[in-house]
């Protein structure tokens, strides 16, 4: 009898020891988890997938391949700005998209600003310090056609423990030949919000 | 039923240890007169040192996050700063759920073993310190999602802890919401910030004695003439009595600084409390009850000069002095039921215990003394307040035209007296607005004993 309480203590022990310890559990990237309400990974895939491929399948592409001399239209990055009530990393669904978009074969994308001076730095490097026949001259950079920008915006409705929240992600694709737009994407993603009542 | 009664005699003294233990562990504010000190002597880096050497219970982690984000923030530790911010704010998040446990324990112990979630205001002021973190680090759009957020904090009654009449609305957060739209060039947003600031001021005068910022005079006017609100604009005019007021257009082709100055320090909790025998019984009662105590106050506004033709001085925008007094007065009736009701209960549980043992009169008495002292012992007011927030904030706006600027910056008593100046060098470009700040803490400032 005491033998079995003795295991059953130890069992206990052992149970409440385990629940102090760290616990991580990996995910699959599409599983969707919601932990308070706020703008997370899942978000922001669901943001870009539908971004692409609308992107992708709109006239936009046609028209500039139809053009003569050429071939792939070049885009990059501006600002995405982010306008709603959280603080949001944009750079993840705008990285996701450039992923995509590069992996697709359709477009090329060029650096962006910060990452352009870095480049021209080890160019100029290379001017003075590489193998003549392995150096990049100055002056070939690829310049772009099209620029993408882009607000997320939101209306958070409160009452209590209960929250209504709106997010808009708007993407813009602007001709930097003449300040066309030639593209616009929306994602609207409307969430329930209710926060738990109680806690231990 | 003997066996019951030796149950009981074992189960009272380990009880009563317990409380004694408790009691032990003095209340998170009774450790922070170092923490005071370092700031008294403006040394906010040491200051923080001190106060992170306190290793803060569950209960307290939201203080302590609140009042190490402020002292990082005086320390000049910006990105820090907000971190620590940010994560009291996450926390307060998941802590305003009702925990059954910690009611029950603030019924029985002590109002101090519920977690600290911090008073409305305060709640709103970790909102304020984030956006002017990001104000003066450059980063408006950051800053535009903590003006987001204290509208969604303020708008929603449902996340109020107590209803305290006159702050229902926070007029510096509105006032500072009304700038970081401005700032965006998001005009039907500033406007409508500035018109709930000047709404708030008007009806907080009489509780909080906070005037009309002399600044937000001309910010309405100019706002409302740029929204083309004609008869807006001239209702103001008549109403402050201003005739020329620089035009949005005009702002725009200068840049402008923002100074805040953060004054002293908001008051302290401190306990009050009786004790006395009730000769009926023999036992001792005890109620400890939070009182606010103001701190000194000697500042009276700053002003800050770029040359002889260049200056303004800044007006008092929030008296947290005041809207901390209030909230507790709002909360009295409330916090004085709960600590009538646990002295109840604790004299309750001490006669109990005074009379279990009817075989050994003698032990039993002994353990419902100590049952007794153990609940005396544990009778503590709740006394943590976000202590290092200031007594009051002020503002000033001075627009300049473009260029390098040294700006003199002076703080002056009640009797015109400098207390502090000190010059920082500015550029301004055209349209940019710049956002600086001063914390400034008397020397003489009250300290813990």
């Amino acid at each position: 009898m005491s033998q079995l309480l003795r295991a059953g203590l130890a069992l206990c022990a052992l149970v409440a020891v385990s629940a102090c310890a760290t616990k991580v559990e990996r995910l699959d990237e599409s599983q969707a988890v919601d932990l308070s309400g706020a703008w997370n990974d899942t978000d922001s895939r669901m943001v870009s997938q539908e971004m692409i491929q609308d992107s992708l399948s709109r006239a936009w592409l046609q028209e500039f391949r139809g053009r003569a001399g050429q071939n792939r239209p070049a885009v990059i990055v501006g600002e995405v700005r982010n306008m709603s009530h959280e603080h949001i990393n944009t750079q993840t669904f705008t990285l996701e998209m450039e992923r995509a978009l590069i992996n697709s074969g359709k477009v090329d994308f060029v650096a962006t600003k910060a990452e352009r001076l870095g480049i021209r730095d080890e160019r100029k490097d290379q001017d003075l310090n590489a193998r003549e026949d392995t150096r990049n001259a100055m002056g070939k950079e690829l310049g772009a056609d099209f620029m993408l920008t882009g607000t997320i915006n939101t209306i958070v409705d409160p009452s209590g423990d209960t929250q209504v929240r709106f997010y808009q992600v708007n993407l813009t694709l602007i001709s930097l030949a003449d300040n066309r737009k030639v593209w616009v994407g929306q994602k609207d993603i409307r969430k329930l919000v209710t926060r738990s009542k109680l806690r231990f | 039923m003997s066996a019951g009664g030796v149950a009981a005699g074992v189960r009272w003294p380990s009880a009563s240890a317990c409380l004694a233990a408790l009691a032990a562990c003095a209340t998170f504010s009774d450790t922070i007169q170092s923490t005071e000190r370092g700031l008294a002597q403006q040394q906010p880096k040491a200051a923080l040192a001190e106060y992170k050497k306190l290793k803060p219970n569950a209960a307290d982690r939201v203080l302590y996050l609140m009042n190490t984000g402020m002292l990082e923030r005086m320390a000049g530790d910006y990105d820090e700063s907000t971190s620590s911010l940010e994560q009291a704010k996450h926390l307060v998040e998941q802590l305003r759920a009702l925990s059954l446990r910690e009611q029950a324990l603030s019924l029985t112990v002590n109002d101090a073993t519920k977690a600290f979630i911090g008073e409305d205001f305060e709640r709103v002021m970790v909102n304020n310190y984030l956006a002017l973190n990001y104000l003066e680090q450059g980063k408006l759009d950051e800053a535009r999602v903590e003006a987001l957020q204290v509208d969604v904090l303020l708008r929603d009654r449902g996340q109020k802890t107590t209803i305290v009449k006159p702050y229902e609305e926070d007029a510096f957060a509105r006032y500072l919401t009304g700038i970081v739209y401005e700032d965006e060039r998001e005009w039907s947003d500033a406007m409508i910030a500035y018109r709930k600031a000047y709404e708030a001021y008007q009806k907080q005068l009489k509780a909080f004695g906070v005037e009309m910022p002399e600044t937000l005079k001309h910010d309405l006017i100019r706002l409302a003439d740029r929204m083309g609100l004609t008869d807006e604009a001239k209702k103001y005019r008549e109403e402050f009595d201003i005739k020329d007021t620089m035009s949005e257009a005009e702002l725009l082709q200068r840049g402008e600084i923002i100074l805040t100055v953060h004054a002293g320090l908001a008051p302290i909790k401190r306990e009050r409390s009786t004790t006395l025998p009730n000769p009926a019984t023999g036992r001792i009662l005890r109620i400890a009850l939070p009182q606010y105590r103001s701190r000194a106050r000697p500042f009276a506004y700053a002003s800050l000069a770029a040359d002889a033709s260049h200056s303004a001085r800044t007006s008092r925008v929030e008296n947290i002095d005041a809207i901390a007094e209030k909230t507790l007065d709002a909360e009295m009736p409330l916090i004085t039921a709960r600590a009538v009701a646990r002295m109840a209960a604790k004299d309750t549980i001490a006669a109990v215990a005074g009379s279990s043992n009817s075989g050994d009169s003698g032990g039993a008495a002994l353990i419902g003394l100590l049952v007794n002292v153990a609940g005396v012992v544990t009778e503590r007011a709740d006394t943590r307040s976000w202590f290092t927030l200031p007594g009051e904030i002020h503002l000033a706006r001075l627009a300049l035209p473009p260029g390098d600027y040294g700006i003199r910056i002076e703080l002056r008593g009640r009797d015109e007296h400098v207390l502090d100046s000190g010059e920082i060098k500015v550029t301004l470009r055209k349209g940019e607005k710049k956002y600086l700040s001063r914390h400034w803490i008397p020397t003489n400032l009250e300290v813990r004993p």
